[in-house]
């Protein structure tokens, strides 16, 4: 059943954070207890809107986004607030939600100073991830990607220790160069996807004025290779001589964002100077952006470049994985240990994504929920150890087990998710993954060496817990340390739930992504000649924007008067056309 | 003699002008009969006059393009919209002034009457259709900024800057005086519809001649504009002036001349090979865009690196004239490079409708951004610091977020929209004109210009880093408070961000620029 409210929900998820920010500007700042109170129940609020959405989300429907809401932006470019949601972006606003309470909690009392400014930045910068994800118009996306700079940057340069400036800044440089490459390539796709009149960012005129193009040119490449693409239509040339540089731009933003090696370097640094929060979220969410630009945007609109690149860039997948994990055994830093474990574990997203298969999709969507889950758990679970102690070393701990049980199971609990044991999430994902990119074009020699890393996931994270939490308490300070308290277990306890439901009953979230990922390797597949050759399983459908503002995406200006001083016409006043009306039609099934 | 028959209808482009003059007497004559010492009411009458000019200007932004007054001037919407934006920024400089120049025990009636002498030259000079017109309004508009650079004429600093703008200037418009001396010679007009009709011929007698002529104009508007390699004035002249006269400088000044350059510029390469305007302002917009962000990077005052930052603001103009400017002939095979145009879909579209939007939107982001910008450093500075010269350091911004969030707040706003990061007006401004640019096909000169625009990032982002991650020094001085000041600061980040969000209609009145005489 559809109710008015079906296409409004996006809307309340998005920004009943900014909502609760606007509340929590007017509370005094001295009124620590009261901020922290009112953020927590504003992040809960969000997570029962997100909830909501999810119980209007209907896995089966045909529909590619649901719950759609589109609303004329600025006119005269095309661009419209357009949000929607589909498989992949469902289970991402989950993941949100979900990580939104967690965090507050988190830093209860890990923050003491500036709170409230600490929690202004919280929530702006969860409008702005679950606006990124919900986002169906690119340029809508554009704007929330990098709109979850700001907050990110002072959160970590505020709040983190003690090279937090460096770590900051070099955070906020790496992605803004990607993320300015992405917009040129972006404007370029803009201008070619469709003619003058017709141009507009959103993904489904961008994707569907690409489509063609792009089949004419993969049917084309396939006839003669290396051909210079005489006799091909103005667009496929175009995509033919700059698509694989547009591509290059887009995948090079969102490797920055992932990241993929060699583009990681700002991330051991970001996450060790971060904060908790700053880690949970940065890890939990933020990093998916990147794989799942690559979903959305940069694998669907350039289906033939990706294909030419794939081999690269699933090598480089790979070599971020093994290098990942070799880099975390060197590690002596527990954080940064598990901030290279993210390339490592984010490496698994990649490589299942790249094999183009549906089980190698599969499991990369589902490995982007794992990581978010697992790693801002160990994250969280750390930054409780850390709170105590203010030590990252491991060898400022040892024989913790012993000190803090409670915490030391949680602990070894979300090792084994991140490790990938079965029974946990984990091991569904990296099974899928390295299941799919078996199954794949992909070189053999590839798979096998994604698979080795498994065994070094194991070593570095079980010989990490071995050095914290067994043996004897060799250091004093160890001794009087307390275990965890009702607010940390309730922050915690969410994770072990989700760990435990995703390893155990997959199916349900699975089903949730499904349509989206076989949506995904019909796309990537589209342009091979491999994949449908029908246009509708592809076309992205969605809602038009209402009539009277498509007339006005391109104003026809009047041919340009004279040069020479003409009788003098009536004074002209520009017709301001009424900007669109939401339709209160019901929403999509 | 013969007498012009003018009418009404001629009167009316220069209507905004004639609003500013009155509202600039007025003001020199309260200082005859003025009864108190509380000035404060100047400031408010120079606000409304510009804001009145600004309201008359926006209603002759709906007229059709027509030449006027002869020829002499043209009536468009391209030049009345700058108008409107030049009257928005003097509102907001005179705002700020009134809080700076009673700090200073300065305030005096001339200073706004200036004010709004300059901005009726700024007016005057975007319409401007006739060289001799063009170079009377320029020396309007530059006469009451030299002025205004000197006006706190005690110490140094301002009678350096005064005396070096002053020289550059006039050496700048002299050039400009002789490149169209020169094109007069060619042509045996000065009015540019007569030239740009003549000039295919007297390029074809006398080449060399249109060239030097073209080269001078060029190198007279780039000063102006303060493109690099002509900028060297800019630093010093922006650091000396009284803060408010810098913010206007920065945004007024330059919006006029790249309007003025724009005009020009339509009429004086016909006849020429397409190839060199395109490539001139390319290589324009290029040294700005890299030179200026990069100039930026070691400057520790505040103020400087905001003068810099102007520098690369108006390569990023330049941008959008070099895309209005690309050969329609190029070929889709021409491989991509800095100076080429080689657009997406192998023909040329037509960009100009886009380039002047891009132009306009971009002048309001930043005219409203950097009035917003240098206004808070006004706020901060002190007079009695400027000997030790640490008084726009970025030391000065250190810790402002603790002591007074909503100024820090602002800042931020203002340093990220000058950086172009949503959601904020400056990077709306970015996307049009780098959309005009890609859709012109300059996609090497895109790209240059964006990854310049990260190292301008970090220049920005320093003084928040100041602002939000170091603790302020004990002595650390209090921005002085002033109900103009905030009134005006307010106004600008407001619109900073709103605009950013939500520019409404504004984007649709530009797009009537299209419409530009002549072209």
């Amino acid at each position: 059943m559809n109710s008015i409210y079906d296409s409004r929900i996006l809307n309340l998820v998005i920004f009943s954070p900014l909502l609760v920010a606007g509340l929590l500007a007017f509370l005094p700042r001295n009124e620590k207890g009261q901020i922290r109170a009112l953020t927590l129940g504003g992040m809960v609020l969000n997570l029962l809107t997100c909830l909501w959405a999810y119980s209007r989300f209907s896995p089966t429907s045909p529909v590619e986004f649901q719950l759609e809401y589109r609303l004329a932006w600025v006119d005269d470019l095309g661009l419209s607030y357009h949000v929607g949601v589909d498989g992949i972006s469902m289970g991402l606003v989950l993941l949100t939600g979900v990580l939104g309470p967690l965090v507050v909690l988190s830093s209860w009392t890990f923050v003491d100073e500036r709170v409230k400014e600490f929690h202004l930045a919280l929530l702006v910068l969860q409008t702005a991830m679950l606006g990124a994800v919900c986002a169906v118009d690119t340029l809508l996306f554009f704007v929330f990607f990098e709109a979850m700079l700001v907050p990110m940057y002072l959160l970590i340069g505020v709040w983190g220790s003690e090279e937090r400036q460096m770590a900051a800044m070099k955070f906020f440089l790496y992605t803004m160069v990607g993320s300015v490459l992405m917009l040129v390539a972006l404007l370029a796709v803009y201008f070619l996807a469709a003619p003058a009149g017709m141009r507009s960012f959103d993904y489904s005129t961008l994707y569907n004025g690409l489509m063609s193009a792009n089949r004419e040119l993969a049917q084309y490449l396939k006839a003669n290779p290396a051909g210079d693409g005489a006799g091909l239509s103005a667009a496929a040339l175009a995509l033919l001589r700059y698509g694989p540089y547009l591509f290059l731009a887009f995948a090079l933003a969102f490797a920055i964002k992932v990241p993929m090696f060699p583009v990681h370097t700002w991330l051991p640094d970001a996450h060790v100077q971060a904060p908790v929060a700053g880690s949970i979220v940065l890890a939990g969410v933020m990093l998916k952006m990147g794989t799942y630009g690559f979903w959305r945007f940069a694998i669907p609109l350039f289906p033939v470049a990706s294909r030419q690149f794939q081999l690269l860039l699933a090598a480089l997948a790979v070599v971020g994985i093994v290098y990942g994990a070799f880099m975390c055994l060197a590690q002596r830093d527990i954080k940064k240990l598990i901030a290279y474990s993210s390339v490592s574990h984010l490496g698994y997203c990649m490589l299942g994504m790249l094999a183009f298969t549906a089980e190698g999709a599969t499991g990369s969507a589902y490995q982007m929920l794992n990581h978010g889950v697992s790693t801002s758990a160990l994250f969280l679970l750390f930054g409780f150890l850390y709170e105590r102690r203010h030590a990252r070393l491991m060898s400022d701990y040892g024989g913790i087990a012993k000190v803090m049980p409670v915490f030391s199971a949680f602990f070894l609990i979300v090792t084994f998710s991140s490790v990938a044991v079965p029974g946990t999430n984990g091991f569904v994902g990296e099974f899928l993954v390295l299941l799919g990119s078996y199954k794949s074009n992909l070189p053999l020699w590839l798979s096998v060496a994604a698979t080795t890393a498994v065994v070094l996931g194991a070593a570095y994270m079980l010989w990490m817990v071995q050095k914290v939490f067994f043996g004897q308490v060799t250091h004093q300070e160890n001794l009087g340390l307390k275990d965890l308290g009702p607010r940390e277990v309730v922050a915690a306890l969410p994770f072990v739930l989700l760990i435990a439901v995703m390893g155990l009953k997959p199916q349900p979230l699975l089903d949730v992504i499904d349509h989206s990922t076989q949506r995904f390797v019909a796309r990537a597949k589209y342009a091979a000649g491999e994949g449908p050759v029908d246009d509708s399983k592809v076309r992205v459908v969605v809602r038009p924007l209402p009539k009277d503002a498509v007339a006005q995406v391109a104003p026809t200006l009047p041919p340009a008067v004279p040069a020479h001083p003409t009788p003098i016409p009536l004074p002209m006043r520009p017709v301001r056309l009424q900007p669109a009306q939401p339709q209160l039609q019901p929403a999509t099934p | 003699m013969n007498i012009p028959h003018l009418t009404f209808q001629d009167l009316l482009p220069v209507a905004p002008a004639g609003v500013l003059v009155v509202g600039a007497i007025v003001l020199l004559l309260s200082e005859v009969f003025l009864s108190t010492a509380q000035r404060t009411y100047q400031a408010v009458i120079g606000t409304l006059t510009a804001l009145l000019a600004g309201a008359v200007a926006m209603n002759n932004a709906f007229e059709p393009a027509r030449a006027a007054l002869q020829g002499y001037v043209v009536l468009d919407p391209f030049s009345q919209w700058m108008t409107v934006l030049v009257c928005l920024g003097t509102a907001l400089a005179s705002l700020l002034s009134a809080g700076f120049l009673n700090h200073r025990n300065a305030e005096r009636g001339e200073f706004y009457a200036l004010i709004l002498f300059s901005a009726a030259g700024m007016s005057l000079l975007a319409m401007s259709a006739e060289f001799i017109t063009l170079f009377i309004n320029l020396e309007v508009l530059s006469i009451s900024t030299y002025a205004l650079t000197a006006f706190l004429r005690r110490g140094p600093r301002p009678a350096e800057a005064g005396f070096k703008y002053f020289i550059l200037g006039a050496f700048s418009a002299s050039l400009l005086l002789y490149g169209a001396a020169l094109l007069y010679g060619a042509t045996g007009s000065t009015r540019f519809l007569d030239v740009g009709l003549a000039l295919p011929q007297a390029f074809a007698q006398q080449p060399g001649l249109v060239y030097a002529g073209f080269g001078l104009v060029l190198a007279g508007f780039a000063f102006k504009v303060a493109a690099v390699p002509f900028h060297m004035w800019t630093p010093d002249v922006y650091e000396g002036a009284p803060t408010p006269v810098t913010a206007l400088m920065s945004a007024g000044v330059k919006a006029a001349a790249v309007v003025a350059l724009v005009r020009t510029f339509l009429f004086l390469v016909k006849g020429l090979s397409p190839e060199v305007p395109f490539i001139a302002f390319s290589a324009l917009a290029l040294l700005s865009m890299v030179g200026g962000n990069l100039l930026a990077l070691p400057q520790r005052n505040v103020k400087r690196m905001l003068a810099y930052s102007s520098i690369a603001h108006a390569g990023y103009l330049l941008l959008g004239v070099a895309a209005l400017f690309a050969p329609a002939t190029a070929k889709g095979s021409d491989a991509v490079g800095l100076f080429t145009a080689t657009p997406l879909l192998g023909s040329m579209p037509n960009v100009a409708a886009s380039v002047y939007k891009g132009l306009l939107f971009y002048l309001l982001g930043y005219t409203v951004t950097a009035l917003g910008a240098f206004g808070t450093i006004a706020a901060l500075e002190r007079r009695e610091d400027e000997t030790r010269s640490n008084t726009w350091d970025l030391e000065r911004f250190a810790g402002l977020a603790q002591r007074k969030p909503g100024w820090a707040a602002a800042m931020a706003a203002f340093m990220l929209s000058l950086g172009g990061v949503p959601p904020t007006v400056g990077f709306l401004g970015k996307l049009y004109l780098f959309g005009a640019a890609v859709d012109a096909g300059l996609l090497g000169l895109a790209v240059a210009g964006v990854l310049a625009s990260v190292a301008g990032v970090y220049v920005y982002l320093r003084v928040v880093v100041y602002m939000y991650m170091r603790p302020a020094p004990a002595d650390a001085p209090a921005p002085f408070r002033h109900w103009t000041t905030e009134v005006a600061l307010i106004a600008s980040a407001v619109a900073v961000v709103a605009l950013g969000v939500l520019p409404g209609p504004v984007t649709e009145w530009f797009s009537r620029a299209g419409m530009v005489f002549g072209s």
